[in-house]
Formats: structure tokens, C-alpha cells, sequence
């Protein structure tokens, strides 16, 4: 069956009743529900879809007589709101009823436009041709600060005789000059742990082997020779890099502890719990003939089984 | 169709005033009252409720975070010299600036729990099925760009919490293979945090992460209104037929309530609970110890756990665990194709989401309890 068009005659078993004045959708199967009959100017009716017989081209023909749709309530328009005023997605769109198509004219220029897919092509072509050139100096722009090189300079942290007792973990802060970009160097306050080892801590830190530090071309820059007795541990936490402590553990006794992931260590840095992927990294460190303690201040990438400069 | 019928058929005596003058001057240039009635006539199917108003709730919270956020600017210093000072002014001296502070802060928070309970809702509701994959997906984009902003936001005090949930934030996105290093120097602006990481988090938190926000926000709404609500779960088409009403006014009644609880209970936490800063950040935490904000805990006491020691066990816990549960969320309507989506009958999406839960809930109380055994 046709859809009811508007201005369309109705058509009763009887007689004509007038002409379709409005269409009403159901909002949920978007199907036309009823016609607004005019009933030739005595008060508009609306019906049911379902009293509709028959749809032609220009009229719609019912199954009831005249007097049954007279018979109706008097359409009521404050019941409803018009398809722009509501948000129903989707609604019009297997929906025709208006009596024809409503066209606009092309404007001249268009009329005979050819290669559309040419421009169009073109049009995107331009814009990478815009975009692309800037792309590249967008990111040397933002990698800018990204990579610098390694600053192995030796670091005065304070003197050993600060360490009372051997196998003990003791915090030295240091200051650290630091150059940001077109900033005027400025200093940030860093802390390395010193440890006054015995020879057996030693042995398990060295293993039996001096410690080399190399720099990114593969130079030695220091060895920590294997009997000199003083370890320095970088203050980074090799698991997720935060600041750990020297605490009495209730089962474990005195280990370095990271309070954030509980990562606990040794006296030699080896992990004893907790999720570090690796023992606590060693420093350069020299100790001048009275006891003032120098480092090279590196920090390593954390959370990886090996260790990767990159401070 | 004639959309005149009702209106006002021009009565002989009436002046209209002014202001009706302005009105009537903007409609015809812009079809306002059309524009107007397409926005408030939005069937909802099965009626307006109360579980409804987050959405709404979340672009209230946006919208107070940009006013509160745009107000701290006027003050804050985004240099590693001045941040924490800034920052300290604000609280100290500047006139109700603790409030706006302290609201910006807690309305941060609301987001949070907002967020996780209209995503939830969508979840349990099986409103991410089709039609609207699209709304969920920019649901989910919108759910990183919130998570982000609470990341970046928190390291602009430069103060001690901020600077060691930032620095631990940095290492694990460090932990993304091949492109991790670059990530964490990116943001770093470095290999270690300073002015340039402060400059970094900054912009995204005032430009990149607002503008996104809004533009993916514009989208969820345009994608919403295409898809239409989805309705309850329950019921015949007949029984929701018969509840449906508009948008206005009952739901938006009830959204501009919700708004006002939510509202009233930002306002109560800043005014009970006001922003404290630590001591200003370096790179030694001393006494500190860092934990992350407290939406965040359970996921860094998950990181606590044994099984995710070690470089893989990090990489896992770290890495692949966060990025395999959103590849799962966003993969999630295109492989769950069932059109069933009362809770009740999806059992498998009911214990995936009490689990989850579950998971944040006790990792969150551990965290908490771990904190009496580290003093």
C-alpha cells in the first residue's frame, strides 16, 4: 500500500469527507500511525491507519462510513509538535509524505563542473602540502629539551665520618646543578646512600670484581675498585623510582625499604621482597684521604632488569 | 508541515515588549525556538529518572572545573621558582582562594566518581550495545582525557605529592615497550623532572586536555542524540511507550537536583577537607612517602604485589594489564553482539563488573591499611 500523501481526498464508504491535512508518526516503529482528516471544514478528525482500505496516488479510501468518523473526537493539534521540534532520530526517513519533491536550483557555475574527484583530491593534496612541512619542526620543537648528554662531573656529598657503624645504611644529600633550557642554573637537592661495608658486604656487592662505569660510547669513566670500603647507592628506587629508606624490618632486620611498592633490599642492595626488578645501583664514589666523599650523580632507568643511564 | 499553527496568532491589542522585540529578532535570524524545542523535546523512552543524571552531572563538574581552573590561572605560576608559592598564596591569601582551590581539587574527584558510576550504568544497562558502539567509544576516549587531566593536574602545586606521583606516573608509562622511553621523555621534557615537565603537564592541563574534552564532549552529545537513550532494559515497547516523556521538564529537573547535590557536596569537602600542601618537591622525598590521589590507590597498591615483580611481572602489571582492560572495553560491543541487555540475563558482564569492583574497592582499603605499617 502507498503512503497517505498529503492534500489527498478521503474517501468514506459514503461520501468524500475532505482531504488529508497532517500525517501523525509513531515516534517508535516511525511508521505512519494516522491521517488528519479536514471533514470539509466541520473540525478536524484523526484516524487510525487502520481504518485506512486503500492508498492511491490521490486518494485515500476508508472502511467506515461518514457518520463513524464524524462520529470521532475533534482532532486535538496541542497534543503533539511537528517533526523540527522534536529529536527523534531517524523518524522522517522511510516517511513521503509531502505531495512532491521540493527543489533548488544549481547555480550556474556548477552546472557543468567537471573532474569533482580531481578537486577533491586536490583540495586534500593542498592540505598535506600544508600540513606536512610544519610536522617535522612541530616535533624537533617539543623533542627539543628531550636528550642531553650525560654530566659526569664529581660530586662532594659530606665526609665518612658521619658513618658511625659498618653495614648501615646513612643518607648524604647533595646539591646538584642543574641547566634547564634558556634558565640560569639552578640547584636541586638530590641523596645518595652511603654504606661503611665490611669485607663480607663488599664481596657481595662487588662479587669479587671491580665495578666499571662507562659512559654512551663505551669509555671507562671510573672503576670502583672491589676492596675500597664504602658503597654509595643512587636514592632512586630501581623499581618505579621513588626515595627509599634505611628501616627495622619485624622479620628481614635492617634493610633499605621503598614506601611506595615495599620493595625491600639488603645492606648490598640485593632485593629481598617486593616487586624491584633489580638490586639498588651502585654510584662512582671516591673517598679522599680525610674522608670527604665524592660521586658521579647517575640515575638509571627504572623497572628493568638491567641498568640504563639516563641521568 | 505547518509549524505556525500554535503559535501566538497575533492578538489585535498586544504591544509586545522589548524583550520579546529581542527575542523575536534573534529567532528570525537563527530559528532559536526551533533550536530551543529540538533540545528539550528529546523522547526519553520509559520516562525520566534519577539514574540518568551523570551525564548531565559530568558537564556541570566540567563546567565548574574550567571556571575554577580558569580563576587559579589568574594567580598560579607554572615555573618550578614560583609554582608552590603561587600555589601557597592562593590558599593563604588571595580572598576565598583556598575555596577555589579546594573546590577545583574536589571537583577533580567528583569527576572521577561520576565517571566510573556513568560508565558502570552503561555497562549494567547494555547501552554500549548497538546502535551505540560510536557513543562508547568516545565515552571511553572521553573517560582517558579525565583520568589524564587528574594526572596532570595534581603536579601543578609542585609540592611533594605532587612531584612523586608524577615521577612514578612518568616510569611506568616508561614501561611501554619501544615508544615508552620516548613517552616519558616527552612528558619529562628530559630524562629527569623539572621546569620543562611543569611547562609540559601544564599546557596539557589548561589547553590540550580542555579543548579535547569539549570537542569529544560535543561529539558524545551529537552521537547521543543521533543513537537515541536507551531506555530500560525492562518492560514491553507498549509499557515504555506509555512512561516516555521529554527531556523537559522532568529530567532536567531532576539533572539540575543532581547537579545541586553534587554541587553542595564539592562545596561541604572544600570546606571540611581544603587542600593542604605537602612541603614544595625535590628530588629527595625525605619523610614523605608517596602515594598517588586516592582514585588511583588501588592501582598502586596492585603494583605492590608480587606478582608483578621483576621486569616482566612490571611490563604485566604496569603496561600490558591497564592496556589489555581498555583494548577489552573498547573491543566490547563489537564482539558482545547479543541484543539482551538486562543484567540479570548477561551473568558473565555481572561478575566481569562486581570483580572489578570488587578488585578497586579491597585494593583501595589495602593501600590504606599498608599506610599504618610504613609510620
Amino acid at each position: 500500500m502507498l503512503q497517505p500523501k498529503l492534500k489527498s481526498k478521503v474517501r468514506c464508504t459514503d461520501l468524500d469527507i475532505g482531504e488529508v491535512t497532517r500525517v501523525v508518526l509513531d515516534p517508535l516503529s516511525h511508521e505512519i500511525s494516522h491521517i488528519v482528516v479536514s471533514m470539509n471544514g466541520s473540525g478536524e478528525r484523526q484516524v487510525a491507519m487502520g481504518q485506512v482500505q486503500d492508498v492511491t496516488d490521490d486518494a485515500v479510501q476508508l472502511r467506515a462510513p461518514s457518520a463513524d468518523i464524524r462520529a470521532l473526537p475533534l482532532f486535538k493539534r496541542e497534543d503533539y509538535v511537528t517533526t523540527r521540534e522534536v529529536e527523534i532520530s531517524h523518524l522522517e526517513d522511510n516517511i513521503h509524505v509531502t505531495p512532491g519533491e521540493v527543489l533548488v536550483p544549481l547555480p550556474d557555475l556548477e552546472k557543468d563542473v567537471k573532474r569533482r574527484t580531481f578537486f577533491m583530491n586536490f583540495t586534500h593534496a593542498i592540505g598535506f602540502l600544508i600540513g606536512l612541512p610544519i610536522a617535522y619542526p612541530i616535533l624537533r620543537f617539543l623533542m627539543q629539551p628531550m636528550y642531553t648528554n650525560f654530566d659526569n662531573q664529581w660530586l662532594k656529598v659530606g665526609n665518612v665520618s658521619k658513618i658511625k657503624q659498618e653495614d648501615v645504611g646513612v643518607q648524604f644529600k647533595y646539591k646538584k646543578s642543574v641547566r634547564e633550557v634558556y634558565m640560569p642554573e639552578y640547584e636541586v637537592e638530590k641523596n645518595v646512600w652511603i654504606l661503611w661495608a665490611t669485607p663480607e658486604l663488599l664481596e657481595k656487592v662487588y662479587q669479587g670484581k671491580d665495578a666499571e662505569f662507562r659512559d654512551a660510547k663505551g669509555k671507562t669513566i671510573w672503576t670502583n675498585k672491589k676492596d675500597i670500603p664504602y658503597v654509595a647507592f643512587s636514592g632512586k628506587c630501581p623499581h618505579l623510582g621513588c626515595g627509599f629508606k634505611w628501616r627495622q624490618h619485624k622479620t628481614l632486620g635492617q634493610v633499605f625499604l621503598c614506601p611506595c611498592h615495599l620493595s625491600i633490599y639488603d645492606a648490598g642492595g640485593k632485593v629481598l621482597d617486593g616487586p624491584a626488578p633489580r638490586s639498588l645501583d651502585a654510584l662512582p664514589l671516591k673517598v679522599s684521604a680525610d674522608g670527604e666523599i665524592e660521586i658521579i650523580d647517575m640515575e638509571f632507568k627504572a623497572g628493568m632488569k638491567s641498568q640504563i643511564r639516563i641521568v | 508541515m505547518d509549524s505556525k499553527h500554535v503559535s501566538s496568532a497575533t492578538i489585535p491589542d498586544h504591544q509586545s515588549s522589548t524583550a520579546e522585540k529581542v527575542i523575536a529578532f534573534l529567532d528570525e535570524r537563527l530559528g532559536l525556538k526551533e533550536i530551543q524545542a529540538k533540545m528539550l523535546n528529546e523522547p526519553i523512552p520509559g520516562g525520566s529518572r534519577w539514574a540518568y543524571v551523570f551525564g548531565s552531572v559530568l558537564l556541570f563538574i566540567f563546567i565548574m572545573q574550567a571556571v575554577t581552573g580558569t580563576l587559579l590561572m589568574f594567580y598560579y605560576v607554572p615555573t618550578t621558582d614560583h609554582a608552590y608559592d603561587s600555589t601557597q598564596y592562593i590558599i593563604h591569601n588571595v580572598d576565598y582562594g583556598w575555596f577555589l582551590l579546594s573546590y577545583h581539587f574536589w571537583g577533580s574527584s567528583a569527576m572521577v566518581v561520576c565517571l566510573v558510576a556513568h560508565m558502570s550504568q552503561v555497562f549494567l544497562w547494555g547501552a554500549y550495545k548497538k546502535p551505540r558502539e560510536l557513543l562508547w567509544l568516545v565515552g571511553l576516549a572521553l573517560f582517558g582525557i579525565v583520568i589524564t587531566f587528574g594526572f596532570t593536574g595534581y603536579l601543578l602545586p609542585w609540592d611533594q605529592r605532587a612531584f612523586w606521583a608524577t615521577l612514578v606516573g612518568v616510569e611506568i608509562l616508561d614501561k611501554t615497550p619501544i615508544i615508552g622511553d620516548f613517552i616519558a621523555r616527552f612528558l619529562k621534557g628530559g630524562a629527569s623532572p623539572g621546569q620543562m615537565t611543569l611547562s609540559r603537564f601544564f599546557v596539557l592541563h589548561v589547553m590540550i586536555l580542555p579543548s579535547a574534552l569539549m570537542a569529544l564532549a560535543g561529539l558524545h552529545l551529537f552521537l547521543f542524540r543521533v543513537a537515541a537513550p536507551a531506555g530500560p532494559f525492562k518492560g514491553t515497547k507498549e509499557e515504555i511507550k506509555a512512561k516516555t516523556d521529554y527531556f523537559f521538564p522532568r529530567q532536567i529537573w531532576k539533572d539540575i537536583v543532581g547537579m545541586a547535590f553534587v554541587f553542595i557536596g564539592i562545596c561541604a569537602l572544600a570546606l571540611w577537607e581544603p587542600v593542604v600542601l605537602l612541603d614544595k618537591a625535590t628530588p629527595d622525598p625525605g619523610e614523605y612517602h608517596p602515594e598517588p590521589e586516592w582514585y588511583f590507590l588501588f592501582y598502586f597498591q596492585l603494583l605492590r604485589l608480587k606478582l608483578f615483580a621483576g621486569q616482566f611481572g612490571q611490563f604485566f602489571g604496569a603496561v600490558a594489564l591497564p592496556v589489555a582492560f581498555m583494548i577489552l572495553l573498547i573491543a566490547l560491543p563489537f564482539f558482545d553482539k547479543d541484543p539482551e541487555r538486562n543484567i540479570f540475563k548477561r551473568p558473565i558482564a555481572l561478575i566481569a563488573w562486581i570483580a572489578t569492583m570488587v578488585v578497586i574497592v579491597l585494593f583501595t582499603i589495602a593501600a590504606i591499611i599498608n599506610r599504618e605499617f610504613l609510620d
